[in-house]
This record gives C-alpha cells, structure tokens and sequence, in this order.
C-alpha cells in the first residue's frame, strides 16, 4: 500500500534503458550495474534545515544511532547528515549490503536510544575536532538561527535531546515514504528487505533570508574569503561554478600568489535551487590584494570574456559522461533528485541541454550569482565594491528595566515583549516571540538567540543588579522551557569580568555561535 | 605646502596648462568643450600607446564639468569603455577635489565621507571596465589612485599596477600613482619607494619617460624630510642617480618623451634644484622655456615664482662654469 504522497517513479521515466527501478517495500528503489563491490545508498528527506537551533543535533544523533549495531568493521559503510538529506551508505559483497540496510532500518524502526548519551558525547568530540568550517558564519549570517542557516551553529539541541525525542524524530523522518535507494547491482538482491515505518515525504523547509540587501559582505575569520549566492539549478550554474573555481585557481593562486586554496562549489538542496559557493584563502600580508583578486574574478564573470572557458569547462563535463559505468555512477545523484521532486533528465537530455549552454546563459548566472551575494572578508569593507555591510545590529531596541555596565553607555534592557543590548553604536535585540533558543550557565548567564541570528547575551556579572532572581522573573519565566538548554559549567576564565574599557561590538556576540 | 623663499620676479608668465604647453593635447580639450564625443574618442584613441592614452585621460580628468557631459554621453552609450574610464577618473579628481591635498588630519569627517563617496563611484565602474578591458592603461591607473584613497591596503595598489603592467610595463602615469602608495605618508616606506623607482626605470627601455619616476621619488623624499639640514636630494648619490636617470630617459639617443617631454623635463629640473645641483638643472630647464608641469611643481609654495628663480640659477650656474 502506497501513500499518494510517495515519491512518484513516473518521474524517472526519461531514465528508460539506462538505469532501472522498482519499489522495494514502497521504498523507490534505483539500480545499475558496475563491476566490483556493491555500493547500496538509504537516503531521507531529513537533515539539519528540519531542526531548529533548540533541536539541533536530532538528525545527526539519530543517524549516528541507527549505525550503532553494525558490526562491519571489514566493510566501508557511513552515514551522512547534510542540510536536507540523511544518508546511509555501504560498499561490500551482496550479503553485506543486505546485512547492513537491515541493520539501518532495524534500528531507526526501534532506535537504540539506550546509546543516546554515549553518542551525545562523540558528537561533542566529532564537533570540537572539526573546529568549524571557516565559511559556516555564512550560513547564520544569510539564514539567521533557522532552516540552512542552522549549519552555522553547533548541536546545542543535544542539551536537551531525550530518547522520547530521537525516536519521534526516526518515527516520522525516517520513513518509507520519506526514502529513496540505490543500489549498484544489476537486479535488487532478493534477499534485501527495508522494513520502516510508514509516514509521509517532508518537503524541503522554505529557507526565507535574514539578510535585507544583496549583495552583502561581513568581516569574518582572517584569511579566508566567501561568497556564496542560491541559483536556480541549470547545466549553466554547474559551468559557471567550474568557471568560477578555474578563475580563482588562475588569478588568486597561479598569477598572484596571494592564496593557495582557490576554488568553487555548486550544491543542489532542492528542486529548484543549489548554493553556488567560491572560497579562497589569503596568505597574511596579502589579504587586501586576495580580496581585490577575488572581486576583480567575479567582475570577469558578470562582464569579461567567457567564450572560451565555457568551451573548456563543457568539453571536461562532457567527457564525464564517456567514463565507464556512468549509470552506476549517476545513482546517488538521481536517488536526490527523486527524493527532492526535480526535474530528472536522462543522459541524452543531460548532454543535450549541456550542449546548448551559451555565453549569455552563463551570463544570467553570473548576474545572479553577484545580485544575490553574501561575501565573506577577513579585513576591511566592500563598499568600494558596491556591496552593502549586513547587519550588525537590530533595527530597534526594547523599552523595559535597565541594567546598565559599569562601562559606559552599555546596558541590557529587558522589557515584557523582549531584551535588548544597548550601546551608542546600535543595539541587538531578541524578541521573546521570536526567541529560537535560550542556553544557560550555572553562573547565571543566559544566551537568547533570535530567529534573524542575533544573540543577545546576558552576564550577571556585568550588570550590577541582575541577580538571580531577577533573571529567573524577567528572563528564564518568558522563554518556554522547550527552547531552554541548560549547558554545563564554564572555565572561570570564560565568565567576563567588569572592566571600564569600551568593548567592541563582537564582544557582546551577536552572530555569534554558543556551545 | 613648502617654502622654497622664492627670489625674483618672474620675466613671463610659466605656462603649466598641459593643454597649452603639451601639443596635441588641444584637440582633446577643444572637443570636450565643444562636446564632441566621437572627436573626443577619436583623438583618445590616437594616442601613441597606453602611456600616451594614460596621459591624455589624466589631462582631460582635470576639466571642471566634465562629467556632466561624459554623464550625457553614456545615458546614450552606456557601454563605451573609454567614456566610462574617463567619467571614472574625473569623479576621482572631484572627490580629491573635496578632500583637499592637505594631510588627513586636516580633513574633517564629512569631506572624507564625499571624498570616499565619490572614489567608490569610482571604482565601481572601473570594476567592470577592467574586466571587460584588462587592458586598458587608464582604468588600471586610476583604479591605483581609488585604492590609495580608499585606503585598500599595499598589497592591493600594487596588485592593480602588476594587472596593468602584465600588459603595458611601462606607463609612467601608473608608476607615479604608486609610488604615492608607497611613500610613507601613505603607509608605506622609503625603501619600497625607492626599490620600486629604481626597478621601473632600470626596466624601462632608453628614452622612455618612466625615468622620471626617479626624480618624482627624490622630490617626494625632499617634501618629508621638510626640516632636515641635508637633505638626501642634496647627497652625491642622489646626484649621481639623477644623472643617470636623467641621461637615460630625457638625453637617450632615441629619445621619444611623446606627450611627457614636459613632465618629464620638469621632475628632473625641479629635483636638481632642490637638491642644490643647479648645473645639472640647465638643460632640462632650456627645453622647457616657459612651460613645465603643475605635477610636482605644486608642491611649492608659489610655483612660478619658484620656477624662475631655479631657472635663472640653473643657466646662470651653467654660464659660470662654462
């Protein structure tokens, strides 16, 4: 029994002859063949765009739990969280392929939830080792504390994760209507079954921008620059992303010398739109000449000649059709866009609609790559470049109670509707109504975190007159208890101290990441 | 502004209008006036070579209202590259204009905010200009000054002449842009400064003008060392440079200055009289006559009169010796 929302296999059918498909216990499933070990992919439309920053951590969790009982050590399987798939993934002999998606949906159907602290700890440690990628401010920067935006945060929902919530989070996620498989075998093994749960297929969330100008810039981490834009997918993003990358490469690292990492991205995360992403770093004296490279690159897109490195970046993606066992190849990638609801063309189409990519086309990107621009700088500004600065404060300030610092001009005001830090230069404020998440420390603090990303932090020890009591009435009583996460003791060191000397904006951490 | 205790009075008036002192510089002023854009972009284009096209935007920059008619002429051609360069470069001297050519401090808070205002006007259509035309010399050497004014950093001016010079390693207009970056009233040093003049000039082919840049460093240096009982100008080394310089890029046998004899003739004789080399400062004054150039000039408190007295000191001293 089908559900009427289930992924729909009519969709595929420009994929006749090439590959094939059927429906394994109602979950679509896509097969080709290709010589050597089976590679076998379980993916979910679930992934951390679902969570919320109170949550987040749920998808990650559940997908590390549902490896738990694999006993495959000789076998190279994983799991894979992103924004908006989950995926698990094994390369083996037939038997272990099958041993293992048994093992997957075995456990998602009944989480070993007894695991749940144990593998709160390893993501703890898988976080603090991974330091952050150094463009995730991006993400809050563009998204704020929601949907895409939360890849900039950490797993702070792990705070307050009960078994109760990981199993409700694998109950209605981890679905058979919410899958797709792929397997690279010629027939679906016999004896592999995937018993889930029956639920419904999650559309990808709608991610609305927190930034009110584009293109923007941010100062961020020194020696790295971004930008980042969503495009419409189309044959001419993936050229312009290779053109991008191949002119970062050219001008950042071969003729200036001012970079050595210098390249591009092109990420797909639903149906219609995929993240267009160029990064370079910048060596340390050099990084206002990087950023002048890396502005001038861009420019060449929207405006410089393109004809040539279309012909030179459509030749390499061709030639990537010709490699043996494309079929085969193609399966994780035609498994997504099942599961998103694309468009899925077959390889003639494919070809075909790269064959008719023109300079103007690649064009349009560009444009639309520069008019939705979120650029990410080490140093400096880019007004000069026609960009507009993303916001660093609120647009208004609530009236309530203050608490003045012992500095100067800075207090925190906390009213009925919200809190706000007040300084001469702006203020950053978090409206209760608006409020995503709240964590708190053993020695009073409190870090209340807007939708839009703002983090209004609130130190009793900056603010005489703030006790416990009071935060406990003004603050803790206005924030519900499902996005309040009690986070364990800080060093001595971290809690801040009074000190006369003005602070600088970042110090009272809007934008900021908390964990 | 410097006190040179100009003496004398001056026996004609110095002609520093480039306009009137360069030829083939009217035609490019006579159409502007007139408004006569594809005359205008004819004679640009006439220019002899990227220098020559550098030193005719940079002249043209300098007309009041200029861009209320380049404005014009791009409401009806918004793409023409050179109508945008030079709208570019004239937005720049207004901005300069504003902010006045005193040292920062002496600028107050909104001049600096028109002064960056215009520079990113600025910029932001050389941005795309460059792209479509790394080539072209004047973009390149105006993009140089709005890096210097927007304060985008060493590394970035410096990247903005290697683009230009990957094409045109040899305009002088660009040199002398950069070289302002590298002085250290603009954060940098004199050792950059210096590395730099020496490095283009000693590349530059014989006769070319980018020898100049030796003397416009010598002059800078003089500028800074305000108070100072012996200025590095004044040293035999410097002398010695001079001439080198001089011999090589205004008395080379294939000596072709092109629009630039005049610059160039000035920077030399200017940086040989403040130095105290008044002999040396003869020829170069001799094919000057009456004319030079506001450039370097203008760092003096009255240029004309100024420009008299080392000129009668230059032949007299020539006179003397002979």
């Amino acid at each position: 029994m089908i559900a009427d929302d289930a992924v729909d296999l009519a969709e595929l059918a420009d994929l006749a002859g090439f590959i094939d498909w059927t429906r394994l216990d109602g979950v679509p499933t896509l097969f080709a063949p290709q010589p050597g070990p089976i590679t076998a992919g379980l993916f979910f439309r679930v992934g951390t765009a679902d969570e919320t920053l109170a949550t987040a951590g749920l998808t990650h969790v559940v997908e590390h739990l549902a490896l738990f009982d694999q006993n495959l050590t000789e076998v190279h399987h994983n799991g894979v969280t992103t924004d908006t798939y989950t995926l698990f993934h094994v390369t083996g002999a037939r038997h272990e392929v099958v041993s293992f998606l048994d093992g997957v949906c075995s456990a998602l159907r009944n989480l070993p939830v007894h695991r749940l602290e144990t593998e709160k700890g390893i993501l703890r440690a898988e976080a603090s080792r991974r330091g952050g990628s150094p463009l995730a401010p991006m993400r809050l920067w563009r998204f704020g504390a929601g949907g895409l935006g939360l890849q900039g945060y950490d797993e702070i929902g792990l705070g307050r994760l009960t078994p109760e919530d990981a199993r409700a989070w694998a109950r209605t996620r981890f679905t058979r209507e919410n899958a797709v498989l792929f397997v690279t075998d010629e027939t679906v093994p016999a004896e592999l079954g995937l018993d889930l749960l029956p639920g419904s297929r999650m559309p990808v969330p709608v991610m609305p921008s927190a930034l009110p100008q584009r293109p923007a810039y941010f100062v961020g981490r020194d020696g790295h620059i971004g930008l980042d834009s969503i495009v419409r997918r189309s044959p001419a993003a993936v050229l312009l992303a290779r053109i991008a990358g191949r002119a970062l490469f050219r001008d950042l690292r071969q003729e200036g010398g001012y970079s050595y990492t210098a390249t591009s991205d092109y990420t797909p995360w639903n149906a219609e739109l995929a993240t267009l992403t160029l990064y370079a770093d910048a060596l340390p004296d050099l990084q206002d000449a990087a950023v002048g490279a890396f502005v001038d690159t861009v420019a060449g897109l929207r405006r410089g000649p393109l004809e040539k490195e279309l012909e030179t970046a459509r030749a390499a993606l061709i030639a990537e059709y010709d490699l043996p066992d494309k079929a085969a190849r193609m399966l994780p990638a035609y498994a997504l866009d099942l599961l998103w609801g694309s468009t899925i063309y077959g390889p003639e189409q494919g070809l075909a609609r790269l064959e008719e990519v023109t300079e103007a086309d690649l064009r349009e990107v560009s444009h639309e790559l520069w008019s939705d621009a979120l650029v990410q700088v080490p140093m400096g500004g880019l007004e000069w470049a026609g960009l507009t600065p993303a916001p660093t404060w609120s647009t208004s300030a609530v009236a309530g109670r203050r608490f003045p610092r012992a500095e100067p001009d800075v207090a925190l005001v906390v009213g009925d509707d919200g809190i706000s830090l007040t300084t001469v230069r702006g203020a950053v404020t978090v409206l209760f109504g608006e409020c995503v998440a709240m964590t708190t420390r053993p020695d009073g603090a409190r870090f209340l975190t807007g939708a839009d990303g703002f983090t209004v932090a609130v130190e009793p020890t900056l603010h005489p007159g703030l006790t416990a009591d009071v935060v406990g009435q003004l603050i803790d009583a206005r924030v519900p208890a499902h996005l309040t996460i009690h986070l364990p003791p800080r060093a001595p060191e971290s809690i801040p101290q009074p000190t006369p000397v003005a602070a600088s904006p970042r110090r009272f951490g809007w934008r900021r990441r908390e964990g | 502004m410097k006190s040179t205790s100009p003496g004398g009075s001056p026996s004609a008036p110095v002609i520093f209008d480039p306009f009137v002192s360069v030829p083939g510089t009217d035609v490019l002023r006579d159409a502007a006036i007139v408004q006569d854009w594809p005359a205008l972009r004819r004679h640009l284009e006439d220019a002899r070579d990227a220098d020559g096209l550098a030193f005719g935007v940079d002249v043209l920059a300098e007309l009041p209202g200029l861009e209320v008619f380049l404005e014009k002429v791009l409401a009806e051609e918004p793409h023409d590259v050179l109508a945008r360069t030079l709208l570019a470069a004239r937005y720049v001297r207004i901005g300069w204009w504003v902010r006045g050519r005193g040292d920062a401090d002496s600028v107050s808070g909104d001049q600096f905010e028109q002064f960056h205002s215009w520079l990113r006007r600025a910029e932001q259509i050389l941005v795309d200009v460059c792209a479509e035309r790394p080539d072209l010399a004047p973009a390149w050497t105006t993009r140089i000054m709005t890096a210097r004014g927007l304060e985008l950093g060493q590394a970035e001016a410096r990247r903005r002449y290697t683009r230009l010079a990957v094409h045109h390693p040899h305009v002088l207009a660009a040199q002398e842009q950069l070289l302002q970056q590298l002085c250290p009233k603009w954060s940098g040093s004199w050792e950059i400064a210096m590395a730099f003049a020496r490095e283009v000039a000693a590349a530059a082919p014989p006769g070319a003008p980018s020898g100049a840049v030796i003397a416009t460093m010598y002059i800078e240096r003089w500028l800074a060392e305000s108070e100072a009982d012996a200025p590095e100008i004044a040293s035999p080394a410097a002398r010695d440079e001079l001439c080198a310089a001089g011999t090589r890029t205004a008395w080379a046998s294939a000596t072709s200055l092109g629009p630039y004899e005049v610059h160039v003739h000035s920077a030399f004789a200017l940086a040989f009289s403040l130095g105290g080399h008044a002999r040396d400062a003869a020829p170069h004054f001799r094919v000057l006559g009456n004319r030079t150039s506001s450039h370097v000039w203008s760092y003096l408190n009255d240029p004309s009169a100024a420009f008299w007295q080392f000129h009668s000191a230059a032949l007299a001293a020539e006179t003397g010796a002979t």
